[in-house]
């Protein structure tokens, strides 16, 4: 177990940078999501801390050792590939053996290490087989195996789970995350998957085009963002953002089509902003002001009803947790709180307190 | 003519066809058989007989108490096989690298291996010859092999199966386990090869085993000549008595019948591989 501590980390290929001097801290025994739409460079950060490749500038420590110029092999990591990257060509007993042979570990020893992890994973009826011969799940967790082996310091994930099946997702987000409990070894995700990162992650890192716009807990993420983006990004589904106007003294935020929202603290400001409302905070009764809402499309789960609805010339998103039925096209009044409301300045993206 | 029919008859006319070729391919190759068994009377009957009448041994007695079949032979197999590891090495060590590691340096020296397969072995044939002669490797296998170490396909061809079977996290992933570079070689990428490298393996024994040009200007000395040289060499001394020739072709046969049927699947797939053949 150990810290991770990213300075100003920066990287370019050829002439284009990637990461624009990244820093951030992830304490002894945490679990870290790295989350951002593709492109944003989070790979990159678990592949220079795995030493895949070059650091352009910057430091990256392991516990108090800076590990810049140090090989792969000898930063003490572990990681685990979005296609597994088994060797094929040996059993998964051979497969979760390989870097304890590397360490010169004795046969006997060996065989310790892979059977007792092979238990806590469940794969220990597997260990003769090739990997060819075992499901994508089963895949993953010798992948995992072969990680948790040798224990690490540290163990890297690259989209480990984006290869299997929407059921098998969730089942393996709760034992990755069991695992972790039971291991307690600092653990560094990158996903792409923003309801893994809230859901297995103690601290998240969103990222966007190489830069770093929120570190935080996954819930504060989710209430007070800092940003439009990560506003934006963190949720499923998504925050529906439309614009609004108010002018200073008034504590009224008129939308497009005339409708207002008041709250006293809008009186404070001044200009053209953006409001930013989650999907369950549209609600069909409650405290708060009354909307007209145009409902465009209604998805039944059973459980909740997500609507696509039309509000002020912008769509809207809807996540009601009954059941609710009404035809397509028909305008509805539902209420939305002011208090649950998220502005943001429309120019540079940035949350506004109120 | 119900479906069920159609492709009846179109698979007998197939059959027909396939049996007619297979006989045509065959007629030369049992009637040379057929030649090292007959009395040089009824080797000028015509029309030839297919069976010889009166079948004799005394064709291969004489060709092997005669001439040194057996040694020619004997060279012909070392070589075939030292060229055969030279080129299986070198294609595997120098396909990884070309496959693996884009360096602009190395993108340069692949583009060099491709360019030497453009160049014909007759153009450089007789430079080569001098420099052989000038290192005293003249009727030496050593000089017999220079030509032969390195194969520009093969090298192509491990690259092309590289590139397409070995991803690059795998490589890393060992890289991360501890790994040195020549143990990743060794234990993760040669083992993910051996399919491709058997391919390659005996696309080079053949190589070796049936050229010609090189050994008949490299291996002067009768002793050292290798079978195909030693059958041409044949030729011109007895041109008469072509049982002789007929029995000693039909002898070196064997080898190479016997490690087609071994490695028939490789080399099958040798060919695929190539897409062509020689």
């Amino acid at each position: 177990m150990a810290t991770v501590e990213i300075k100003k980390l920066r990287k370019s290929f050829g002439d284009v940078e990637t990461l624009h001097g990244i820093s951030f801290t992830i304490p002894e025994g945490a679990f870290v999501a790295l989350v951002g739409p593709s492109g944003c460079g989070k790979s990159t950060i678990l592949r220079l801390i795995a030493g895949l490749e070059e650091i352009t500038s910057g430091k990256i420590y392991i516990g108090d050792d800076l590990i810049n110029d140090v090989e792969p092999k000898n930063r003490n990591i572990a990681m685990v590939f979005q296609n597994y990257a088994l060797y094929p060509h040996l059993t998964v007993a051979q497969n979760m053996g390989f870097s304890l042979k590397l360490l010169k570990k004795s046969k006997a020893e060996i065989e310790r290490a892979v059977k007792h992890t092979a238990e806590i994973l469940g794969v220990d009826k597997l260990l003769h087989r090739l990997p060819k011969q075992l499901s994508g799940g089963q895949r993953q967790r010798v992948a995992m195996g072969r990680a948790i082996v040798r224990q690490p310091k540290v163990f890297l994930f690259d989209e480990p789970l984006s290869n299997l099946d929407a059921k098998l997702r969730v089942q393996m987000r709760a034992e990755l995350k069991a695992l972790h409990r039971r291991l307690a070894t600092t653990t560094v995700y990158v996903t792409h998957d923003q309801i893994e990162a809230m859901t297995m992650a103690d601290i998240v890192v969103v990222m966007r085009d190489g830069n770093l716009e929120q570190v935080g807990r996954p819930l504060d993420l989710y209430d007070t963002p800092v940003n439009q983006f990560v506003a934006g990004f963190i949720g499923s589904p998504a925050m529906s953002f439309l614009p609004a106007t108010t002018m200073a003294g008034s504590s009224e935020m008129v939308l497009s089509d005339g409708q207002t929202l008041s709250k006293p603290t809008y009186a404070a400001l001044d200009g053209r902003y953006t409001i930013g409302l989650r999907p369950e905070h549209i609600r069909l009764s409650g405290d708060g002001a009354s909307f007209k809402v145009t409902i465009e499309a209604s998805e039944q789960t059973g459980s909740e009803t997500l609507l696509l609805a039309g509000l002020a010339d912008h769509k809207v998103t809807i996540l009601l947790r009954e059941r609710f039925d009404t035809p397509i096209g028909g305008v509805h009044a539902f209420v939305i709180d002011p208090a649950a409301i998220q502005l943001f300045d429309t120019k540079t993206g940035v949350r506004i307190e109120t | 003519m119900s479906a069920n029919a159609r492709v009846r008859r179109s698979n007998f006319l197939l059959d027909v066809t396939l049996f007619v070729i297979c006989i045509l391919l065959l007629t030369p190759l049992i009637l040379l058989i057929a030649n090292g068994f007959k009395t040089p009377q009824e080797m000028l009957v015509w029309p030839p007989t297919l069976f010889p009448k009166d079948p004799t041994l005394q064709n291969f007695h004489k060709v092997f108490t005669e001439t040194p079949l057996l040694r020619w032979m004997f060279n012909s197999l070392t070589f075939a096989i030292l060229s055969t590891i030279a080129i299986v090495a070198t294609s595997a060590l120098a396909g990884y690298i070309v496959g693996k590691f884009p360096f602009r340096t190395v993108n340069v020296i692949f583009i060099l291996f491709l360019a030497t397969a453009i160049i014909p072995f007759e153009v450089y044939m007789i430079p080569l010859y001098f420099q052989v002669k000038a290192l005293g490797l003249l009727n030496s296998v050593g000089g017999l092999l220079i030509g032969y170490l390195v194969m520009s396909f093969g090298i192509f061809l491990i690259r092309q199966n590289v590139i397409a079977s070995i991803p690059d996290e795998l490589l890393e992933a060992a890289r991360i386990d501890g790994a040195g570079e020549l143990w990743i070689f060794w234990y993760v990428v040669l083992p993910l090869l051996r399919g491709p490298l058997a391919a390659l393996a005996v696309l080079a024994f053949f190589q070796a085993w049936t050229t010609f040009a090189w050994p008949i200007i490299v291996m002067t000395r009768k002793t050292s000549f290798t079978i195909e040289v030693g059958l041409a060499n044949f030729q011109s001394a007895y041109t008469i008595d072509l049982s002789l020739l007929s029995a000693a072709s039909a002898a070196v046969m064997v080898p190479s019948v016997l490690a087609f049927v071994l490695l028939r699947r490789n080399f099958v797939e040798g060919i695929a591989a190539s897409g062509m053949k020689e």
